[in-house]
């Protein structure tokens, strides 16, 4: 009885693979790290490649990345990486647009007010591994030679990020491994890239295939920016006038919201204390076509400069991530606010 | 020992109150002291305020005037020294004054508790409680009648707690009131040791930077009342707002600046001309 049920099941095993299409498919799931799979196509590892980043390492460095310090590996607190800011002061550790082949100022904020996250200078770390240069165009400007070893190596990156634009210390090593081991964790999936279910099966037949490898290497790579270009930008020639875009204040309140306050508001990383007040929109507005620190137009387009005895200071925004529109915008707002209070 | 007490007494409701604050009014003042008074505000934690102070002499009265250019040749105090934010809602202070009573050169520690904030259609108050101890570094007299004699170490200490209370009405306008009491270890013979005082402080905010302020202290003795040669402390001043710099300018005719210097030891009258400009510098650094 048992060989009759197992010759049937054979049989019908066997006649189900007949019926099945003829090319063996390697299935890619949404959730498999783009990395991942652009390795087994046969794509170069890049210098900051960890082999086995550990959860122990991924977890000290989640905190040296959210809380600016971290028990180090004897199990005391290590120094703090800087007084003044942390790395979620300027980058965020999210997604921050849905097509991450654009690089769009404006869905940027979209994407950050529909998902409440904050609205920065510096770009998301999420996916920072599967870039390949950093400080990129105008921060020659800014940085000088200092960006030269920081663009093709993500570790100098970070060291560069820790000691001048968080105005830290240099970190140690096993503090950039555990860093590095978190951005490893939060590396761009392949459901990050938007793919269509046959981009997914040619995907899959690539890995099978060798001779497919470079198409789907360029179709994932075309999905994604493996560098954020950054331009700095002047404020408007006439600052009375502005920009010649028209502002829209309701968009304006979204950028005071989701990027000004999240330095400015009190706890935060300024001295500098905002808030929703009366005094802070008269303020802000008041000075906003002035040419000091306290402009608006200023302080986005050029930022401060740390000094000693201050070293907290404003980076500006580049022009891909906060737009002309977006700062007549701000400004609508801010003139919307302070005409309100006054009535 | 006794504001340890109170500290212990008063976390049950530091508890209470964190549960239902949400929405909080900020900047109730600028900066941690209204003139000479403490205000409810606590340093940020990790944030260290240095701070200099000074009374300059008589504007006017018999000591004032041209003779010493109008008080900018003489100085009644001189305070240095820092506080510092533990938490958010603790700061502990250390500086040293010249001080104006009997017992000066004073090195003065101050802690600082913030119980509760003011928030938006829910709790009107902001609630602190600030103790403050200082200690007379004056070399020992060798005569035993004097107070300066410090017979025992604990003589050379004066103390003073307070119970800040503010509100922020409106927009702009901040009213603070502080009953305290004073309270030093040794004192002449018709004086007394302790007595309760209550503090009036107000705020106007006139802009982002710039604001007026007021300062005075109701003292509750009859050991100190203006036929006895004291005087009610009472200052007026403006302060500027730099973001991260505050800078305080004032008139008062208080000529000390540490709490438990300066309340018990007024004894110079708005009314004879015995008032002095005064100015506080506070500088925040991240640690």
């Amino acid at each position: 009885m048992k060989l009759i049920i197992g010759t049937i099941f054979s049989f019908f095993i066997f006649t189900i693979s007949w019926l099945t299409p003829g090319e063996t498919v390697s299935k890619v799931k949404p959730s498999d790290k783009v990395s991942e799979v652009l390795f087994k196509l046969g794509d170069k590892q890049p210098n900051h490649f960890l082999r086995f980043p550990s959860n122990k390492d991924i977890e000290l460095g989640r905190r040296l990345f959210h809380d600016g310090f971290a028990l180090g590996r004897n199990g005391k607190k290590a120094k703090r990486v800087s007084k003044h800011f942390v790395c979620t002061s300027c980058h965020n550790a999210e997604k921050e647009q849905k097509d991450l082949s654009q690089n769009d100022a404006q869905k940027r904020l979209d994407y950050a007010v529909k998902h409440d996250i904050p609205f920065l200078q510096g770009s998301s770390m999420y996916g920072a591994i599967n870039r390949v240069s950093f400080y990129n165009g105008d921060y020659f400007k800014k940085y000088g030679e200092l960006v030269y070893p920081a663009r093709d190596n993500l570790r100098e990156a970070i060291q560069l990020c820790a000691i001048e634009c968080a105005q830290g210390r240099r970190l140690k090593k096993w503090e950039i491994n555990a860093i590095l081991a978190y951005l490893w964790s939060i590396g761009l999936k392949i459901e990050d890239l938007n793919l269509d279910k046959k981009e997914l099966t040619d995907l899959g037949i690539a890995l099978l295939d060798s001779n497919k490898s470079a198409d789907a290497i360029a179709l994932i790579k075309s999905r994604y920016m493996d560098h954020y270009p950054a331009t700095f930008t002047k404020p408007p020639e006439d600052r009375k006038a502005g920009y010649p875009e028209v502002g829209k204040p309701d968009n304006g309140q979204r950028i005071y919201e989701q990027s000004c306050l999240h330095c400015h508001e009190e706890g935060q990383y300024s001295f500098f204390k905002l808030d929703h007040s009366e005094n802070s929109f008269e303020f802000l507005y008041k000075h906003i076509d002035t040419y000091h620190r306290y402009s608006v137009y200023q302080v986005a387009r050029y930022g401060t400069q740390p000094v000693p005895g201050k070293k907290s200071y404003m980076p500006q925004y580049t022009q891909e991530k906060m737009s002309d529109q977006q700062m007549e915008d701000l400004r609508a707002y801010l003139k919307q606010k302070s005409a309100y209070f006054k009535k | 020992m006794f504001l340890r007490k109170v500290y212990l007494l008063l976390f049950p409701l530091l508890f209470f109150f964190d549960i239902q604050a949400q929405n909080y009014v900020t900047e109730s003042f600028k900066d941690t002291r209204v003139i000479n008074t403490h205000s409810v505000e606590t340093l940020p934690a990790r944030k260290l305020d240095v701070r200099i102070s000074h009374r300059f002499g008589d504007l006017a009265g018999d000591r004032g005037g041209w003779q010493n250019f109008y008080g900018l040749e003489t100085a009644s105090d001189v305070l240095i020294g820092a506080d510092y934010g533990v938490t958010d809602r603790f700061t502990i202070g250390l500086n040293r004054t010249k001080g104006v009573g009997v017992m000066s050169r004073l090195v003065n520690t101050s802690a600082k508790l913030r119980l509760t904030r003011q928030t938006r259609g829910e709790n009107p108050f902001s609630i602190t409680v600030v103790g403050e101890m200082s200690i007379s570094t004056l070399p020992r007299s060798t005569d035993p009648n004097s107070i300066l004699f410090f017979e025992a170490f604990s003589h050379r200490f004066i103390y003073s707690g307070q119970l800040l209370v503010a509100t922020v009405i409106g927009e702009k306008f901040t009213l603070q009131v502080s009953p305290g009491f004073v309270h030093r270890n040794i004192v002449g013979a018709l004086d007394v040791n302790g007595f309760a005082n209550l503090g009036i402080q107000a705020k106007y905010q006139f802009n982002k930077g710039f604001a007026l302020i007021f300062d005075t202290t109701i003292l509750f003795t009859d050991t100190r009342t203006n036929d006895t040669g004291y005087y009610m402390p009472l200052g007026v001043g403006f302060e500027f707002d730099t973001g991260g710099h505050v800078f305080q300018i004032n008139l008062t005719n208080a000529n000390g600046l540490a709490t438990p210097d300066y309340i018990p030891n007024t004894t110079t009258s708005w009314g004879d001309g015995e008032f002095r400009m005064g100015f506080t510098i506070s500088r925040l650094f991240n640690l």
